[in-house]
């Protein structure tokens, strides 16, 4: 194994020195992945996260990782992962779009099974017709399975939301999975500066006493364990206790707002917040938004900015606020479903928001589209 | 571990806790010979009657080498639901997925525990392994996994009322076969074998002793060598609608006992006296 | 068209059906119950865990002295007070175990006429559990009823089954919960000391001790 020194999380992620590299967000994520000491990564190619995994491979093979090994599929890797994490190990993988589907009836099961796993998504479209592009839709699906997610707007903060995920993931009072999404191509196959701490400093391991369930080692009480139990019978008690474990696993994620306050920052990044047409965007649709509002304040429109950064738990507070005083909200997004768009109109007046503009399938979103959209609403309210 | 209860709680835990500690099986290498002298580490279930499935799982815990190291894997199905009541770590995560999380498991363990054989045992029904799960079984045994399958074969979806499997045999009207079922019994030994199995053995619980052997030279090969593979014909009384007197007497009539080693596992066989 | 089974449903069904931090009572309190038909996780009803140092009394953040003081209170006043170890102090899997489970029933000992019902695992039991000897999170409502405890004490239990015990408790029983919690504390208990360590443990065993003199 490679020597590495261990540091403290909050130092590894506020206060160690930052070096500049070049990178695209699928390097960022292996850079990531190196520093969080990782013990076991699971792959299986498909476009665009192939890359991120086979460096990960690469790392392994220079020591960064303890195990590493290319999964029969995506479920499979899901899988695997989740026995590992059940055994005790802190594990990494990946996937795109229809290997996301693939795979999806162990994502619930993480999050049922208080697993702190950390996947990478590196969204693309789904079938039919095949499309490799950039579409997030599966974050839309993704939203409800009790994970947590993430939107990574660029490479650097794919890098940073991935160490900040294992912190968070790890908190006893947390304990659930980490989905950390970006857009693929536009973040994963683009080249832009990152600042990455030092190669020889890791996260502290995971520490499998502290997890809220028994740990599958033969060597932590109770030993007459399964994970995870189910009850049986058909009456209120059984159901209930299901619906409780249910509650449980969303309560969780409740908690995690406190380690996202202190480790992320804040769920949102905002700009001009009393501005009469806020725009609401998360991963690159709020890179393309932010271009959008410079050019409208130019142009003398009073527009306003919110990047989501946090899915789940959606900033439900924070959007309630922000979208009480502005005329009216747009929200950009690239997906046909409007997945955001039905978050903040569950969230306020709903006949304030416009879901849109909307693009979809790998068409790329130029700030022209949104800005065209806001004049329009600048005329009309 | 071997359990030991903490000073002053000796008095308040359950029956079945304490005589786990003073008589159960950890760390003591008891074999099928000994059911009967010691407190076996498996509780009350709600299996059915006749039930050989559930016959065989008592023969399998009876017969593990290292009880207190190791950890079983099982997936959906009449396993399920005996599962909870094993004092044995276990894992239920979905339908099928047995062997995939058996493989990052083991992976788990042997970094964590690097002197020490922590055993991971996959049990799992014949819909789960040759069915749902196939892809995930036959890639821990391409992989070269160390860890032991076995199979409880029942010939069909019991848990879920009586469906067809493909370990059904040919021409066995069962649900979703409403015509009987139309082509042979999956051949899950040769596949095995040909899979990267060192070690691959097909037997009944009406053969405990011949059962026991296999399962503790399953297990012992897959530390040392690779994967593993026991195939246990365990017939359902509930959905072949025979009289749970019958289940024993069923089992034998149809068992068929096979062995393969590869030339590693017969040596290590050899050398360890199993 | 509204549907009719709205009709039926009471206020505070709807309130612990809102589950987002939106709809979270401002006055939300974690007390004893019965609660509601499925009472809600308190965490998705605004409660948070204490800091280092505190502790939670129904909800809100105390310092950890004061709610000692309030669990020594509690179980000297309690009719039937219980305590619920769970594995992490039952098996002596390390030193620091054994230490902790000695400690454990020193407290017990501090507290007249205190019970102790172990929770040795999380399974559900078959046929049925016997509420006389054990407490199981899937139906810990069961030992409750059974043996009328009005005051308990939860320590050693994994923190899922913990919560999920102290809910369905809230949820169907008008018992007083409190944990003692090795990690972060547990909102759905109606006191809870966080980072609880064997000295933790003795503080609040003298804590008792002094109460019960003084009060004699």
């Amino acid at each position: 194994m490679k020597e590495r020194k261990v540091v403290d999380p909050e130092y590894l992620l506020k206060e160690a020195p930052r070096e500049k590299k070049f990178l695209i967000g699928n390097e960022a994520v292996a850079e990531a992945v190196k520093r969080a000491n990782v013990d076991i990564g699971v792959s299986y190619p498909i476009t665009p996260q192939s890359e991120a995994m086979h460096l990960v491979g690469d790392i392994y093979a220079e020591g960064y990782l303890k195990d590493y090994y290319r999964a029969e599929h995506e479920l499979g890797a899901m899988a695997a992962v989740a026995g590992a994490a059940m055994g005790g190990a802190r594990t990494f993988t990946a996937t795109s779009g229809p290997g996301t589907l693939r795979a999806f009836e162990m994502f619930p099961c993480w999050a049922g099974a208080r697993l702190p796993i950390v996947c990478a998504f590196m969204c693309r479209g789904v079938n039919s017709p095949l499309t490799i592009q950039p579409d997030n839709i599966e974050i839309g699906w993704l939203m409800d399975t009790g994970m947590l997610i993430f939107h990574a707007e660029n490479p650097q903060e794919f890098f940073d939301m991935l160490l900040q995920a294992y912190v968070i993931a790890e908190q006893p009072d947390v304990h659930i999975p980490v989905g950390v999404c970006a857009d693929g191509f536009f973040v994963t196959h683009t080249r832009e500066i990152v600042e990455v701490t030092p190669e020889d400093e890791m996260l502290p391991p995971y520490d499998p006493s502290k997890s809220p369930c028994p740990t599958m080692d033969m060597e932590t009480p109770p030993i007459r364990q399964i994970r995870d139990p189910f009850v049986m019978k058909s009456n209120y008690i059984s159901y209930n206790a299901h619906a409780s474990w249910q509650q449980e696993v969303r309560a969780a994620a409740e908690r995690s707002r406190k380690h996202i306050a202190k480790y992320l920052g804040s769920s949102i990044e905002v700009t001009n917040p009393d501005a009469e047409i806020l725009l609401m965007a998360s991963g690159t649709a709020a890179a393309q938004a932010r271009v959008a509002v410079e050019r409208a304040q130019k142009d003398g429109i009073d527009a306003g900015l919110v990047k989501v950064k946090v899915i789940r738990p959606f900033p439900d507070k924070e959007i309630r606020e922000l979208t009480e005083n502005p005329k009216a909200i747009l929200v950009p997004e690239h997906n046909i479903v409007g997945w955001l768009a039905r978050e903040v109109m569950s969230r306020t007046d709903y006949t304030k928001v416009c879901g849109g503009p909307r693009v979809f399938g790998g068409m790329t979103m130029p700030p022209e589209v949104i800005l065209s959209e806001i004049k329009n609403l600048a005329r009309v309210i | 571990m071997i359990p030991k209860i903490s000073p002053g709680f000796e008095d308040v835990l359950p029956v079945e806790y304490r005589e786990l500690v003073q008589d159960g099986s950890y760390g003591r290498n008891l074999r099928i010979k000994d059911l009967g002298t010691f407190k076996e580490s498996i509780e009350e279930h709600p299996l059915c009657a006749g039930c050989a499935l559930s016959l065989s799982i008592r023969l399998i815990v009876a017969s593990l080498p290292c009880p207190e190291d190791t950890i079983v894997v099982g997936t959906t199905g009449c396993n399920s639901i005996l599962m909870p009541q094993l004092a044995i770590h276990n894992i239920h995560s979905l339908f099928g997925n047995q062997n995939a999380v058996a493989s990052g498991l083991k992976r788990a363990l042997k970094i964590r525990y690097p002197d020490k054989h922590k055993d991971v045992v996959v049990v799992a029904g014949d819909g789960g392994t040759a069915d749902i799960g196939l892809s995930m079984t036959m890639h821990s045994w391409f992989r070269r996994e160390n860890i032991t399958t076995i199979m409880l074969d029942n010939e069909g979806y019991s848990n879920t009322g009586g469906q067809e499997s493909s370990m059904t045999r040919e021409g066995v009207v069962l649900y979703m076969a409403p015509l009987g079922k139309k082509y042979p019994k999956t051949r899950m030994f040769e596949i095995a074998r040909e899979s990267g199995c060192a070690y691959v053995a097909a037997v009944s619980p009406a053969s405990p002793r011949r059962l026991e052997k296999m399962v503790r030279r399953a297990i012992l090969v897959a530390r040392a060598i690779g994967p593993t593979y026991v195939q246990i014909y365990c017939p359902c009384a509930t959905n072949y609608k025979f009289s749970p007197s019958e289940t024993l007497k069923r089992t034998k009539d149809d068992e068929q006992i096979r062995e393969y080693m590869s030339s590693d596992a017969k040596e290590l066989i050899e050398r360890l006296g199993e | 068209m509204h549907f009719p089974i709205i009709l039926f449903l009471t206020k505070n069904w709807l309130e612990s059906h809102m589950a987002s931090a939106i709809c979270s009572q401002k006055d939300y309190k974690v007390v004893p119950g019965p609660e509601a038909y499925l009472s809600p996780a308190a965490a998705s009803m605004g409660i948070v865990l204490p800091e280092k140092g505190q502790g939670l009394i129904e909800g809100q953040i105390v310092s950890e002295k004061v709610a000692m003081e309030a669990i020594a209170k509690k179980l000297l006043g309690a009719k039937n007070p219980t305590f619920f170890p769970g594995p992490n102090v039952l098996w002596a899997v390390s030193e620091k175990a054994v230490a902790k489970a000695v400690a454990l029933q020193e407290m017990v000992k501090a507290v007249p006429g205190m019970k102790i019902i172990p929770m040795p695992d999380y399974r559900p039991k078959y046929p049925m559990i016997n509420p006389e000897v054990e407490i199981n999170p899937n139906h810990p409502n069961l030992t409750i009823w059974h043996n009328e405890i009005d005051v308990c004490v939860f320590a050693g239990v994994h923190c899922h089954y913990a919560n999920l015990a102290l809910k369905i408790i809230r949820g169907g029983t008008d018992c007083y919960t409190i944990a003692l919690c090795a990690n972060p504390g547990h909102e759905d208990a109606m006191i809870s000391l966080r980072d609880v360590h064997v000295e933790d443990i003795r503080r609040l065993t003298k804590v008792i001790e002094r109460l019960r003199e003084g009060s004699k």
